[in-house]
């Protein structure tokens, strides 16, 4: 066997494992402990370890059969009969303990396809000539992503049992009618008519081998067309159900046959409004079954206790089906019923509860005025809610789930950031939300600090402490940052700074428009934030930078595929000025076909799959008649264009400026020759393993070991080094602006988001080894703002330096992930320590930082012993996800990351 | 056949935790799905127990004659729901 690149390294002096700041003590150190979960969110939390991602037909059999009888109503109307139809048959399902009740289905972990946004998977499955016209992007994503073995996933069939999408079981006996479903979709769904549209753009054929060959990773039209944004709870917590209805009613009479002065959408009011009522009555219907199942449980119990909770969970939901919430228990369910509908009405990750703390606030301030609740009944609900945002499941692809989201959801619930007067909004029930993310330690929702230097001291130090139990949230967002570009963004719809104050963050880290409310309880007066914003992370969804490097190196032909993807340039590349225009031309044309191919994708969607529920929530509905379909929202200039492995790219360009265009220690043939020799390793395939850590070399040779120990010595991005600092700020003040040459289907410009989730394992998969010394098939950095794994070697304030060289406010986010040890922040002073490093990114212009606290000796006992640690939780790029749900690759990035033992 | 029918996940007590497993209502002990019926059975409403089914040659099909169109639907789809539900005696 060849030397493994872990050896290799080491004798190079760049050790894999790299400790900054000291050494980890020998013996393994685990996280501070905080308490524990309440026994019954104890018990549920089990439940949850032991159940299997489960899939079932009945929401898409019902939504099929009354979509298909309604041939000939208005798409809307169609729909939204359709929807109510499917809510009003869900099965129920009440599980013994739970307080908060209701799930996506009938199971405690369950999810459903919707093959009328694509149906692909399953007719691939069975029908030869549809699996050939799919022999497309998606395909090849799907087969370079791979998920954990452990946890919930059903990676394989057994018994009565067949995995769906490497994922999600379904019982033997469902899977005749989700195919039959699926058939019934075919040259319908959104995947299949946009397909037909998409092939008018003239870029085309680019854009097919941009997919083909990952430098993208996926279509958002019909994948995850919604997400990543803040959900709005303002309207069912002010009217109730019946007011929302009743307010349909009377909208609909004051705009029946009426333009209202808008020749184009003016008469679709009507429609709009009336399918919201049908909509919202299906809603009606669902929750009332469950009140229904409540009441037979209550009269089958025999124990009292139990009895009694079931008569209350009746009680409650009878109440919300009609009614605006009383107290704090209702507002609660109300809030998390309302998000399971808008999941169930479309395919989203990153559905997020935004700024809960502050919503919920009136009914707990009231609550406990009235002595009707304390502190230690609010924090074991706010722990059943973690469990219950926990067991959602998103149902995609191979491609999208496993690769992009690592089987995660992206429920984010932000907290602290201003209130609309500018004073600090964190709040007591914010501290509450803290201490049950610490003492339930939960995927979901993850926690965001919105940090501002108004912010208390007192709250940042628990957010501090709940960092340092290895959680991995919250993460710390920029308040200023995200204000600055809520401004630029969407000062042309009318944004103001007032109305800046109220953004969250929608998915791991993507910031969101909001707008205040005025929310009434008991005669008393409350301004509570709620999401405004359209879908982001819609519109260019992931390109790979590596990816295209080298493309613009090799003429525009893929090296893994053999694949022409771009024009060929037919350039030298004599100097590096020549190189970097050859990328922004290729970057260029890469993001124009994508940006056209996906707005014919949304608009299918729009025209056939409007959200009605979502719109419900957060458009200007009472007011406009308007859904998101007809810019119904306040702020809809929300598609962007993600990158992935910014850092890659950035030391590869300085790799490539240093040792080939200014100290010619190199020509650019012998380096691309070494690219192509994988720098004398085997390929990522033959080693059967994309891990950085199983890498080995493919003889003794040496043949290309002084070209890539020169690449490997070359200034890497992340220590303070001007050299390689100047690159980066290069790219960034390129890229930002130039996003908005690009206009979404909204006719408003796009920006940047720069974000890897997972996308880095797949899309690294897909590239051959880069010219910074990366082997092919091995992960790209991760995030955007993170160093590459081990090379940040002059402590975490050099890194500071390296990512503030540009101005952050230009994008949408950025990402910077830091592995620390425990030992490193042990204690109050080392609170203190942890929120100082905070601030000082903050304070110098930085918009997110995230902590893995762990010691990576737990992380490698873990791959050891996968089954003795189902409740480790890391934290990968923008969420935190149980170990053994995450693919080895991913597993092995997160390990190798430079590990800060001291500050 | 009838044992096939009476299986734990074919109870109303019976609560579906995933494709597997559930929690009987009545014990309030994990089980598993596919396992004989206990002795405080209570029959789920499904389509395979209503007489508006009727099977199809296709195994894990059939037809609901409830709606004039005769809707193709599935024996195990949950049926509490459905208002046209009829037990068979």
């Amino acid at each position: 066997m060849g030397k493994k690149l872990s050896e290799v390294l080491e004798q190079s002096g760049l050790s894999m494992n790299f400790e900054a700041g000291g050494s980890a003590p020998e013996s393994m150190v685990c996280r501070e402990v905080s308490d524990q979960p309440s026994p019954r969110a104890q018990k549920l939390r089990e439940l949850y370890y032991n159940t299997l991602s489960s899939a079932t037909s009945e929401f898409p059999y019902w939504y099929t059969r009354f979509h298909k009888a309604l041939d000939g109503e208005l798409p809307i109307m169609r729909r939204a009969l359709a929807l109510k139809e499917a809510f009003a048959h869900l099965t129920p399902t009440i599980y013994p303990g739970e307080l908060i009740v209701m799930g996506r289905t009938h199971h405690y972990r369950g999810s459903y396809p919707m093959p009328w946004l694509s149906e692909g998977y399953y007719m691939a499955k069975e029908d030869e000539l549809h699996k050939a016209a799919m022999a497309t992007g998606g395909a090849s994503a799907d087969e370079l992503s791979k998920f954990g073995t452990g946890g919930g996933n059903v990676t394989q069939s057994f018994g009565g049992v067949v995995s769906l999408a490497g994922k999600f079981g379904m019982r033997q006996e469902e899977v005749p009618a989700t195919l039959r479903i699926a058939r019934e979709w075919v040259n319908k769904s959104v995947d299949d008519v946009c397909r037909k549209y998409e092939k008018m753009v003239p870029e085309y054929p680019i854009k097919e081998s941009i997919m083909r060959n990952v430098v993208c990773i996926m279509d958002s039209g019909f994948t995850l067309p919604q997400g990543r944004e803040v959900i709005n709870y303002y309207y069912p917590l002010q009217y109730g159900f019946d007011g929302i209805i009743a307010i349909c009613e009377k909208r609909k009479a004051e705009v029946a046959g009426r333009a209202g002065g808008d020749g184009i959408t003016g008469m679709n009011r009507l429609y709009n409004y009336e399918a919201i009522k049908v909509v919202v009555e299906g809603i009606q219907a669902w929750i009332e079954n469950y009140a229904k199942e409540a009441r037979r449980l209550e009269e089958l119990e025999t124990e009292p206790v139990q009895k009694q909770e079931y008569r209350e969970i009746a009680e409650r939901l009878e109440w919300i089906a009609h009614n605006p919430p009383r107290n704090f228990r209702e507002a609660i369910q109300l809030c998390w019923t309302a998000h399971l509908a808008v999941l169930n009405e479309d395919v989203a990750s990153g559905m997020s509860p935004g700024r809960m703390g502050q919503i919920l606030f009136p009914y707990f301030e009231q609550d406990k005025e009235k002595g009707a609740i304390d502190d230690r009944e609010v924090l074991e609900w706010l722990q059943l809610q973690r469990v219950k945002f926990t067991c959602i499941d998103v149902f995609g692809s191979a491609g999208v789930v496993g690769g992009v989201l690592s089987g995660n959801t992206f429920n984010n619930l932000s907290m602290g950031g201003l209130q609309r007067n500018g004073q600090p909004a964190a709040n007591e029930l914010e501290k509450l939300i803290i201490e049950a993310g610490k003492r339930c330690v939960t995927t979901q929702p993850t926690l965001s600090v919105m940090y501002d230097e108004k912010l208390p001291e007192e709250f940042l130090l628990r957010a501090i402490e709940c960092n340092k139990t290895g959680t991995g949230y919250p993460a710390w967002m920029n308040n200023r940052n995200a204000m600055d570009f809520m401004m630029r963004q969407y000062g042309r719809e009318g944004m103001t700074v007032e109305e800046a104050r109220a953004w969250s963050v929608g998915g791991c880290l993507e910031s969101s428009p909001g707008s205040w409310y005025e929310l009434e309880l008991n005669g008393r007066k409350y301004s509570i934030p709620g999401g405004s914003g359209q879908p982001t992370s819609v519109g260019v969804h992931f390109l790979g930078l590596p990816k295209i490097l080298e493309l613009a190196l090799f003429d525009g032909v893929d090296q893994r595929t053999g694949e022409r993807v771009f024009p060929a340039h037919g350039k030298k590349l004599e100097t590096y000025e020549e190189l970097w225009e050859q990328f922004q031309d290729y970057f260029r044309m890469a993001v124009d076909c994508l940006a056209t191919a996906n707005n014919i994708q949304h608009d299918i969607w729009r025209k056939q799959n409007m959200s009605i529920f979502t719109s419900m929530l957060k458009a200007r509905w009472i007011e406009s008649g308007r859904l998101i379909h007809e810019m119904g929202y306040k702020y809809n200039g929300t598609y962007n264009v993600e990158s992935c492995g910014t850092v890659t790219l950035v030391n590869s360009l300085v790799a490539l400026k240093k040792v080939v265009y200014e100290d010619r220690e190199a020509s650019l043939d012998e380096l691309k020759e070494a690219i192509r020799n994988n720098f004398g390793f085997k390929t990522a395939e033959e080693v059967k393993s994309y891990s950085l850590a199983d890498q080995e070399k493919r003889d003794e040779s040496g043949a290309y070991d002084r070209i890539h120990y020169l690449v490997l010595s070359a200034p890497k991005y992340g220590n303070d080094d001007r050299y390689a600092d100047v690159v980066m700020q290069q790219w960034e003040e390129w890229f930002c602006p130039m996003c908005s040459e690009f206009e979404s289907l909204y006719g408003l410009p796009m920006y940047p988001c720069q974000i890897s989730v997972s996308t880095h394992a797949p899309m690294g998969a897909a590239t051959v080894a880069t010219p910074d010394g990366r082997l092919a098939g091995t992960t790209f950095s991760d995030g955007s703002m993170s160093a590459y794994a081990g090379t940040d070697r002059n402590g975490p304030y050099a890194l500071f330096n390296s990512a503030t060289v540009w101005d952050h406010t230009m994008s949408q986010n950025s990402q910077m992930n830091l592995k620390v040890h425990p030992t490193a922040i042990h204690g109050l002073e080392g609170s203190k320590k942890l929120l100082e490093l905070t601030r000082a990114y903050m304070r110098k212009g930085g918009f997110h930082i995230q902590y893995n606290v762990v010691d990576s000796k737990l992380l490698r006992a873990a791959q050891r012993e996968q089954e003795k640690y189902r409740d480790l939780v890391v934290r990968v790029a923008g969420f935190t996800q149980y170990w053994c749900e995450i693919g080895k690759p991913i597993q092995d990035e997160v390990v190798a990351r430079t590990e800060y033992e001291g500050m | 056949m009838n044992k096939q029918l009476r299986r734990h996940c074919d109870c109303r007590n019976y609560a579906p935790v995933d494709v597997v497993k559930g929690i009987c209502h009545r014990t309030k002990q994990l089980i598993l799905g596919d396992e004989d019926q206990c002795e405080q059975y209570a029959q789920l409403d499904k389509c395979k127990y209503c007489e508006h089914f009727a099977a199809a040659e296709e195994e894990f099909m059939g037809s609901c004659s409830a709606d004039a169109a005769k809707p193709w639907t599935y024996p195990d789809l949950i049926a509490i729901t459905c208002a046209s539900f009829k037990g068979r005696d």
